[in-house]
C-alpha cells in the first residue's frame, strides 16, 4: 500500500519530522550557540554605535514619517527607509522620478522643526511668556491672531502649508491659545531625539549630509539600509566587510525582497538543504557558501535575481522539505525550468514580490513513500490537460515536452516553470488544488484519473467551488462528478433569472450543509450520500416553480442529515445553525446567543421566513387540489408586500447617470413588484397558473437561504448586514458584472463601493469564500485606537475569518487546558534554556523552522545571556505550542524546564489523549488557509510569518498568523471561562486586537502580535469582555 | 388586570420602553409592551425665514400616514420637554425672531474683525438659550479631498465650537476610509478644542459610514442630538448607501447639517445627497464661499438649537410596517402662513430579538 510522505511544510506538527534530528539538515556548524568562525563578525557594539539625530519631537517625526509611535528606537531609520522607497517616490521603469507629496511634506516638515529648535535655542524648549513672545512663533506653524490677543483671542491660518505641517506633526496649537487666552505661560519641548544607525553614519553619509537627511533623498540607499536592517547582525556585518555596501547597493532591490533568509555563521552562508546541499549551491551560484561574501553577491546578481527568489523561497519551507528539492541534481534541473529562458520580469521589480506561485509549488508538493512526487490521477491525464490548456505560449511548449513524460519529476519541472506565469487557470493552478484535494485522502479515496479530467476541464468556471473538496475528504469521486454535473446543467438552464437563482439557491443549500457538516450535525459517515441527495433535486431545472420544489427538497435534505427530518421552523432552523444541541448551562446560552445573532441579521434584511414560504407553498399547492385561497393563505401572500426598498435619494434618471449601472437590482426589484394576493385572485385554480405563483416564492426563497449563510458568517462590528436591507437581496449570482460571466461560480466580488447613488456595497459572484468576502467589506466599520494606524486591507479579513470559521462545540474543559499548558510549556522550555546549553540547543534547534534568521539570533542571543525573559513576550503563541508539542515528541520522557506546565500536561495527555492530542488542538485551534492551501480546513502549519506577494497583499501573512485563536483559549481557560463561551470571546477578542493594531507596513507583523498581547491584557485586566462569576462556573 | 406603568423615557425617539408592573401587584404578574416613541424635532418660520416662537403644543397637528397623533411631550428651545397637562390652555402668541445671519446684516458688517467671533454680536438671553440640552457630533472629512482646505475646515470647526454655549456635550469625529472617534462626547470643550487640532489627514472619503457610525452612538445617548458634518464631499469608499444612513437618522430622529463650500457643488452627487439628506432629517445643508466664510452656517445651526420644537407621540395603532410618513401642520388662523420643517418620516423597527 503506498502511503504519502506530506512535506513538514504543511504537516500537522505529528507528522514525523525526521529532518529535524537530522544533523545535515541545516549542520552541525551552522546550529544556533555553538561557536562563531573568527571570519564571522561578533554581534558587538557596533550595532548602536552611531546614532542620528531625528529634529524636533521624535511623536511628530514618526506622524510625519508615517511610521508607528509604538516603534522603537531601533526601527525608526528602517521604517523610515523602507517608506522613502515605497511611498516616497513616483517609478518610472526603475528610476525614481518624482518625489510624491509625502515625501514633499515630510522634508518640508523637518525645515520647520530644525526652524523651530533654533527658535527654541540650545534648552530645546519652546517658551512663550506672553502675547509678544508668541509673535517669532507664529510665522513659523503658519498660524496669526484672528482676534487682538488677550482673553478671547483665537488662532487662524495664515500660511496653510506651514499649518498643516504644524497641525499634522501634533504641535499642540489649543494649549497655545489658551495659554494666550488665559494669560499664562506655555512651554513646548523641541528636542531632538537620536536613534540608531546601522554600521556607522560614515557608511551611509557624507560629512556635509546626515544619516537622515541621505536616505531621504537617495531611494536605493534606502532600500538597501532596509533590506540590510532585516538581516541577523552577524550577516549584516559579514557582508558590510565583504562585499561592502557599495558592491550591494545595485542589488538593494534583490536583497530587500530574498535576503531575509541570507544567514552567515562560522565563516559560511547556511543554505537550504544544509551542509549536504552546499555543492549544489557552489554549482549553481558559481561560488561556495563557504566565500560568503562572494556568495551572496553572486546569488543576488545572477539571473536578476532569480537565484535568490528560489534560494529565499526553499528557505522558508520547512528542513523536512528542502531536503528533496535540494539534492544536488534536482536543485539544478528545478532551478532550470524555473529560469526558463526569459529572465523578464526580474522577480525584484514590481512593488511586491512576483507571484507566490514557486512558495506554493515548495510548500505543497507531495511525496509518495517511494519518493516520487504524488501524481493526482496519474501522468497520462496530465499530458491531456496540457494539451487542452494551451492557451500561452510557456505551456504550449511544456504540453509538447509533456509527451515525452515517463516520471512524476519531470512534471514537477513544467509545474517549476509554469509557478512563474500568472494564471488562475493553467495546468500549475489546476495541480495546486487538484493536490490539496487528494493530500488527506486515502489511496482508495484518491481522484481518479477521470475525475482529474473533469475537474481540469471545467477548472476555469468551477475552480473556487473546489474548496468543498479540499475540506470534505468523505465526498469520493461520484459526489465530485456529480457537482460538476449539476453545475454545469445549472448553468444550462435557459432563464437568466431563473438560472440565477438557481445558482444562488444550490451554493446556499451547499453551505448550510457545509456548516452543519463542520459542526459535526451531520455524521462524518452520511457526509457523502447526504451531499449527494441535496445536489440531486437540482438536476433538471427550467422553470423557476420547478426551482422552488428542488430548492426546497434540497434543504430538506440538509436538514434530514443534521436533524434527522426534512421540515423545520424557521426559528428550528435557526436554532439548527446556531449550534448542537447542548447540556451545559454555558454552551446552552451560548448556542442561543449564536441563534440570536443569525436571527438579527435575517430581521435587519427583513427577509421572509421560511414558515411564510412553506405555508404558501402549500397552500398554492392545495388549491391545484381543489381547495379555496384561505384567509390566512392571503395574509400570508401579503406578508410578501411588506417588503420595502429605502425610499431613494436619487431620481431614476439620476442614478442611471450616477451609478452607472450598479444601482440596478432585478431581483430586488421582482420582489417589489411581486403581489401574490393579485396573482392568486386572477389564477383561479389552474394548475399551470398556480404553478407559476409557486415560482414567485423563488426569489424570496433564495434570500433566505443566503441570508442564513450570510448570518452565520457575520463577522464582529458588522453594520452592512444591519443596516442595509438591500445586501443579502443584491448578492448577484446573475454572472453579468463581466463579459465572460465567470464569476457566478467564483469567489464573489465587491461592486458599489463608495457608488453613492448604487445603493450600497453589494456581492457578485458566488458563495465561495464567503466568511472572507464579507470579513472584507464589513472591516471598514472597524474603528482603530490609533489615529494614523494601518489596518491593511487584506490582513484583518483574514484575521476575522479566522475568528468567525471556527465553532467550539466539541472541545472539552480538558482540551481547553492542554492548549494553555503547551504554551506555557513552552514558554518554560524557553525560559529554562537561558541557564541550560543543552536545552537552549534543542529549543533553537526546533525554532529554527519557525524565525526568520534576525528574529532567531534575537532569541539566541537572549537566552545566552541568561535573559529569556526579555524574549518572551515577543514569543508567538504558535512558537510556544509548537515548541512544547515538538520537544515532546522528540524527547518523549525528557525532564524538559522543569516547570509545572510539563508535568499537568503530561497528565492530561495521558488522561485523555484524544482530546489533547495535537491534531486535535490543530484541528480545533487553527485556522483555515484557503488561499495559501485552498482549504476551509483548520491546521497549524510550520510556516515562518509570509510577507507580502502580488496577487495576494498581505492575505497569505494572516494565514501564516496562527497565534490568535491558541493565545485566547489560553486567556479563556486562565480566567475560568468554560470551552463555549469561545464563541463569544473569540471574535470579540479579535475585533479589538484589529483596532490596536498600529503598524507600519504591510509586513509588520510585530504590530499584529502587539496588538493581540494589548487585547489581551486588557481581557486578563477586566476591562473587556468581563462576565460574572457564576456564568463562568455555571458552564462547567 | 395588572396595570401598566409607561415609563417615560424623554427624549428617546424610536427606543423601546418597558413598562413595569406597579407596587402592589402580584409577584409574577409582569406585563411588558413595547412603545415607541417618536420624537421629532420642529422649525417653524415665516416666509423671510424668521423663526416663530411660543407656539403652543394644540398649535401643531401631528399626523403619520394620515393616522392623527396625540402629542406626548411638547418643548421649544432649549427647555426640557413637559407632558401636555403642564401646558395652561389658551391661545399662543407667536413672536418672531430674526435668525443670525439677519441680525448680524442689520447691524454689522459680516466680515469685519468684530463680527467674527458671533457670539459678541448674539444678545445675551438669545445666548444662553442656544443649544442648551442638546449633544451635537460633530464628524469632520479628513479625506483627501480635504487636503488643501484642511487647515481652513479646522478653524472652522474650532470656531463652531466655540461659539457653541451650552450645548450639554459635544463630540468629535473624523474620516477618511477609516472612521476615528477623537474626542467621544464630553461638556469637555478644550479637550474638543484639542481633539481638532490632532486630526490629521488620511486618503478615501467614506462619508456615509462615517455617518451611519455617528449616528449610532449618538442614538445610544438620551435628550437632544445633531449631527454636524463638515465636508467637501464626495464619498468614494462608503459601503453603505445614503439612503440607509437617512433611514438610520430618520428612525432616531436625529437631524443632520452638512457644512460644505462650494467646491461641493462640482459634485452634483454630493450636492444632491447633503440637501436632500439633510433636509428629510430635519437639518440643513450650508455651502459657503469656502471654510473661512462659514458664520452664516454655524449661526443657522445655533438657532435651529435654539428654537426647534421639540414634539413626542405614541404612534396609534398602524399597521404598516414599512415606511412611514410624517406630516407636522400648524393649526389655526393665527399660524397658517408659517412653515414647517422637520424630518418626513421614519421606518419602525421590527420587535427586537428575544434574549438581546
Amino acid at each position: 500500500m503506498k502511503r504519502s510522505a506530506l512535506f513538514a511544510g504543511l504537516l500537522l506538527l505529528s507528522f514525523p519530522c525526521n529532518s529535524l534530528l537530522n544533523p545535515v539538515a541545516w549542520g552541525q556548524a551552522a546550529a544556533p550557540g555553538t561557536q562563531q568562525s573568527p571570519s564571522t563578525p561578533a554581534p558587538s557594539s557596533s550595532m548602536n554605535r552611531s546614532r542620528v539625530r531625528i529634529p524636533g519631537p521624535l511623536r511628530a517625526f514618526l506622524r510625519m514619517a508615517a511610521i508607528s509611535q509604538k516603534s522603537t528606537p531601533e526601527e525608526v531609520l528602517p521604517f523610515l527607509a523602507r517608506n522613502v522607497v515605497v511611498e516616497g517616490y513616483q517609478y518610472w521603469q526603475d528610476k525614481a522620478r518624482k518625489p510624491t507629496e509625502y515625501l514633499k511634506l515630510l522634508k518640508d516638515y523637518l525645515l520647520q522643526a530644525r526652524e523651530l529648535q533654533t527658535l527654541a535655542g540650545s534648552e530645546g524648549v519652546l517658551r512663550v511668556a506672553n502675547c509678544a513672545e508668541v509673535e517669532r512663533l507664529l510665522p513659523v506653524i503658519g498660524y496669526r491672531f484672528r482676534t487682538p490677543c488677550g482673553p478671547g483671542t483665537t488662532l487662524e491660518t495664515a500660511d496653510p502649508e506651514k499649518a498643516f505641517l504644524a497641525v499634522d506633526s501634533g504641535f499642540p496649537l489649543v494649549e497655545l491659545e489658551e495659554a494666550l487666552r488665559q494669560g499664562t505661560p506655555f512651554s513646548y519641548s523641541v528636542v531632538s531625539t537620536e536613534v540608531p544607525v546601522l554600521f556607522d553614519s560614515n557608511d551611509w553619509a557624507g560629512n556635509e549630509k546626515s544619516v537622515l537627511d541621505t536616505l531621504i533623498d537617495d531611494p536605493a540607499l534606502a532600500r538597501l539600509y532596509w533590506a540590510l536592517a532585516r538581516l541577523d547582525e552577524r550577516t549584516r556585518l559579514t557582508l558590510r566587510q565583504s562585499p561592502g555596501i557599495q558592491k550591494l547597493l545595485p542589488l538593494a532591490a534583490v536583497l530587500d525582497f530574498y535576503g531575509s533568509h541570507v544567514y552567515i555563521r562560522s565563516g559560511r552562508v547556511v543554505v537550504p538543504g544544509g551542509a549536504a546541499a552546499e555543492p549544489a549551491w557552489k554549482a549553481l551560484v558559481g561560488v561556495g557558501p563557504d566565500v560568503p561574501g562572494e556568495f551572496v553577491l553572486r546569488l543576488l546578481e545572477k539571473d536578476q535575481g532569480w537565484v535568490a527568489a528560489y534560494f529565499d523561497t526553499l528557505a522558508r519551507v520547512p528542513r523536512s522539505q528542502q531536503t528533496y528539492f535540494t539534492n544536488p541534481e534536482r536543485l539544478s534541473r528545478f532551478y532550470e525550468a524555473l529560469r526558463g529562458k526569459n529572465l523578464s520580469p526580474s522577480p525584484a521589480r514590481p512593488v511586491f514580490r512576483p507571484v507566490a506561485g514557486l512558495l506554493l509549488l515548495l510548500t505543497r508538493l507531495q511525496l509518495e513513500s517511494n519518493g516520487q512526487p504524488h501524481i493526482p490521477g496519474n501522468l497520462e491525464v496530465w499530458k491531456e490537460v496540457f494539451r487542452r490548456k494551451s492557451d500561452s505560449k510557456v505551456v504550449r511548449d511544456w504540453a509538447k515536452r509533456a509527451t515525452g513524460w515517463s516520471r512524476p519529476e519531470q512534471f514537477v519541472e513544467a509545474m517549476f516553470s509554469l509557478s512563474r506565469v500568472p494564471s488562475k487557470d493553467s495546468p500549475f493552478s489546476v495541480y495546486l488544488l487538484l493536490t490539496e484535494i487528494d493530500r488527506r485522502r486515502s489511496p482508495q479515496q484518491r481522484l481518479s484519473p477521470a475525475t482529474v479530467r473533469l475537474l481540469a476541464e471545467r477548472f476555469s468556471r468551477y475552480q473556487n467551488q473546489y474548496l468543498l473538496f479540499t475540506e470534505w475528504r468523505e465526498l469520493d469521486n461520484a459526489s465530485i462528478t456529480q457537482f460538476v454535473t449539476t453545475a454545469t446543467a445549472l448553468d444550462r438552464v435557459p432563464d437568466k433569472m431563473v438560472r440565477a437563482n438557481a445558482l444562488g439557491t444550490f451554493q446556499a443549500n451547499l453551505g448550510l450543509w457545509q456548516i452543519l457538516a463542520r459542526q459535526e450535525q451531520i455524521p462524518a459517515g452520511n457526509l457523502n450520500s447526504s451531499f449527494q441527495r441535496v445536489m440531486r433535486p437540482f438536476a433538471d431545472i427550467k422553470t423557476s416553480a420547478q426551482l422552488f420544489d428542488a430548492a426546497r427538497a434540497s434543504l430538506g435534505e440538509v436538514l434530514r442529515a443534521a436533524a434527522g427530518k426534512p421540515d423545520l421552523s424557521q426559528e428550528e432552523m435557526i436554532a439548527l445553525l446556531g449550534g448542537p444541541e447542548q447540556s451545559t448551562p454555558a454552551g446552552q446560552q451560548m448556542r442561543q446567543e449564536m441563534a440570536n445573532r443569525i436571527r438579527a441579521v435575517l430581521d435587519a434584511q427583513r427577509l421572509v421566513s421560511l414558515n411564510t414560504l412553506f405555508s404558501l407553498a402549500d397552500g398554492l399547492s392545495g388549491m391545484t387540489q381543489g381547495k379555496a385561497a384561505s384567509d390566512s393563505l392571503m395574509r400570508l401572500a401579503g406578508e410578501l408586500r411588506e417588503f420595502e426598498l429605502p425610499r431613494p435619494i436619487f431620481t431614476e434618471r439620476e442614478r442611471s447617470e450616477w451609478a452607472s449601472g450598479l444601482h440596478k437590482n432585478p431581483h430586488a426589484d421582482l420582489q417589489v413588484r411581486t403581489d401574490l394576493r393579485k396573482v392568486i385572485n386572477e389564477s383561479g385554480k389552474a394548475p399551470r397558473e398556480l404553478a407559476d405563483a409557486r415560482g414567485l416564492l423563488t426569489p424570496f426563497f433564495r434570500d433566505v437561504l443566503v441570508g442564513f449563510n450570510y448570518a452565520y458568517y457575520e463577522p464582529p462590528g458588522a453594520q452592512m448586514l444591519h443596516n442595509n436591507t438591500l445586501f443579502v437581496r443584491s448578492h448577484d449570482f446573475s454572472g453579468q458584472m463581466t463579459p465572460t460571466g465567470e464569476e457566478s461560480w467564483q469567489t464573489p466580488r465587491m461592486f458599489g463601493r463608495g457608488w453613492s447613488a448604487s445603493g450600497g456595497a453589494h456581492l457578485a459572484g458566488s458563495l465561495a469564500d464567503l466568511p472572507y468576502v464579507l470579513a472584507q467589506l464589513e472591516q471598514d466599520f472597524i474603528v482603530p485606537e490609533n489615529t494614523q494606524s494601518l489596518i491593511w486591507a487584506d490582513l484583518v479579513p483574514g484575521l476575522l475569518t479566522a475568528a468567525v470559521l471556527p465553532r467550539w462545540w466539541r472541545v472539552t474543559p480538558a482540551e481547553l487546558r492542554a492548549v494553555a499548558l503547551y504554551q506555557r510549556f513552552g514558554e518554560e522550555l524557553l525560559l529554562a534554556a537561558g541557564n541550560d546549553p543543552r536545552l537552549r540547543q534543542r529549543v533553537l534547534e526546533i525554532l529554527f523552522d519557525r524565525m526568520l534568521p534576525q528574529r532567531l539570533e534575537h532569541f539566541e542571543q537572549a537566552l545566552e545571556a541568561g535573559r529569556p525573559q526579555e524574549v518572551l513576550p515577543e514569543f508567538l503563541p504558535t512558537e510556544s505550542a509548537y515548541l512544547a508539542a515538538e520537544f515532546r515528541r522528540l524527547y518523549p520522557g525528557e525532564a524538559g524546564a522543569g516547570g509545572p506546565a510539563e508535568p499537568e500536561l503530561a497528565r492530561l495527555v495521558r488522561e485523555h489523549p484524544a482530546e489533547t492530542s495535537w491534531e486535535r488542538i490543530a484541528q480545533d485551534f487553527g485556522v483555515p488557509h484557503p488561499t495559501l492551501i485552498q482549504t476551509y480546513t483548520r491546521e497549524l502549519l510550520v510556516l515562518k510569518p509570509l510577507p507580502t506577494f502580488l496577487g495576494y497583499s498581505s492575505r497569505l501573512l494572516a494565514e501564516s498568523w496562527e497565534s490568535n485563536n491558541l493565545y485566547w483559549a489560553r486567556l479563556a481557560e486562565e480566567k475560568g471561562h468554560p470551552p463555549a463561551m469561545l464563541h463569544r470571546l473569540v471574535p470579540a477578542l479579535t475585533h479589538r486586537m484589529v483596532e490596536k493594531i498600529f503598524a507600519t507596513h504591510l509586513e509588520d507583523w510585530p504590530a499584529v502580535l502587539r496588538a493581540m498581547r494589548e487585547a489581551g491584557e486588557e481581557f486578563r485586566a477586566g476591562r473587556i469582555l468581563s462576565a460574572p462569576n457564576a456564568e463562568r462556573a455555571s458552564g462547567q | 388586570m395588572a396595570k401598566l406603568a409607561l415609563l417615560l423615557v424623554m427624549g428617546i425617539s424610536a427606543v423601546a420602553v418597558s413598562g413595569l408592573a406597579q407596587e402592589g401587584e402580584a409577584p409574577g404578574a409582569v406585563f411588558r409592551v413595547e412603545v415607541d416613541m417618536v420624537l421629532l424635532n420642529v422649525a417653524v418660520t415665516d416666509n423671510k425665514g424668521n423663526y416663530v416662537t411660543d407656539l403652543r403644543p394644540w398649535d401643531f397637528q401631528v399626523t403619520e400616514d394620515g393616522i392623527a397623533q396625540r402629542l406626548a411631550t411638547f418643548g421649544e428651545g432649549g427647555e426640557a420637554p413637559r407632558r401636555l397637562g403642564e401646558f395652561v390652555a389658551g391661545q399662543s402668541r407667536p413672536r418672531l425672531v430674526q435668525p443670525y445671519a439677519a441680525r448680524v446684516s442689520r447691524g454689522r458688517a459680516l466680515l469685519d474683525g468684530s463680527a467674527r467671533n458671533p457670539i459678541q454680536v448674539e444678545t445675551p438671553e438669545g445666548v444662553a438659550a442656544m443649544a442648551a440640552g442638546a449633544s451635537v457630533y460633530i464628524l469632520f472629512d479628513t479625506s483627501n479631498y480635504m487636503y488643501r482646505g484642511f487647515v481652513f475646515a479646522q478653524d472652522a470647526i474650532t470656531e463652531f465650537i466655540r461659539s457653541l454655549e451650552n450645548p450639554d456635550r459635544v463630540a468629535l469625529y473624523s474620516y477618511s476610509r477609516d472612521f476615528a472617534r477623537v474626542v467621544p462626547v464630553t461638556t469637555d470643550r478644550v479637550q474638543v478644542l484639542r481633539g481638532v487640532r490632532q486630526t490629521i489627514a488620511g486618503d478615501d472619503a467614506a462619508l456615509y459610514n462615517a455617518l451611519l457610525m455617528t449616528l449610532r452612538d449618538a442614538a445610544q445617548i438620551s435628550g437632544r442630538r445633531m449631527v454636524v458634518v463638515f465636508s467637501n464631499g464626495p464619498d468614494n469608499a462608503s459601503m453603505v448607501a445614503p439612503e440607509d444612513v437617512r433611514e438610520l437618522a430618520q428612525a432616531e430622529g436625529i437631524p443632520i447639517y452638512m457644512i460644505s463650500t462650494r467646491e461641493a457643488r462640482h459634485d452634483p452627487v454630493s450636492t444632491a445627497v447633503f440637501e436632500r439628506m439633510s433636509i428629510s432629517t430635519g437639518g440643513k445643508a450650508y455651502f459657503a464661499k469656502n471654510w473661512q466664510d462659514q458664520q452664516k452656517a454655524f449661526a443657522s445651526i445655533r438657532d435651529d438649537l435654539s428654537h426647534l420644537y421639540a414634539l413626542s407621540y405614541y404612534p396609534q395603532p398602524n399597521p404598516n410596517r414599512g415606511w412611514r410618513g410624517i406630516t407636522v401642520k400648524l393649526v389655526g388662523d393665527h399660524v397658517k402662513n408659517y412653515r414647517v420643517r422637520t424630518r418626513t418620516g421614519y421606518r419602525p423597527r421590527l420587535p427586537r430579538v428575544a434574549g438581546q
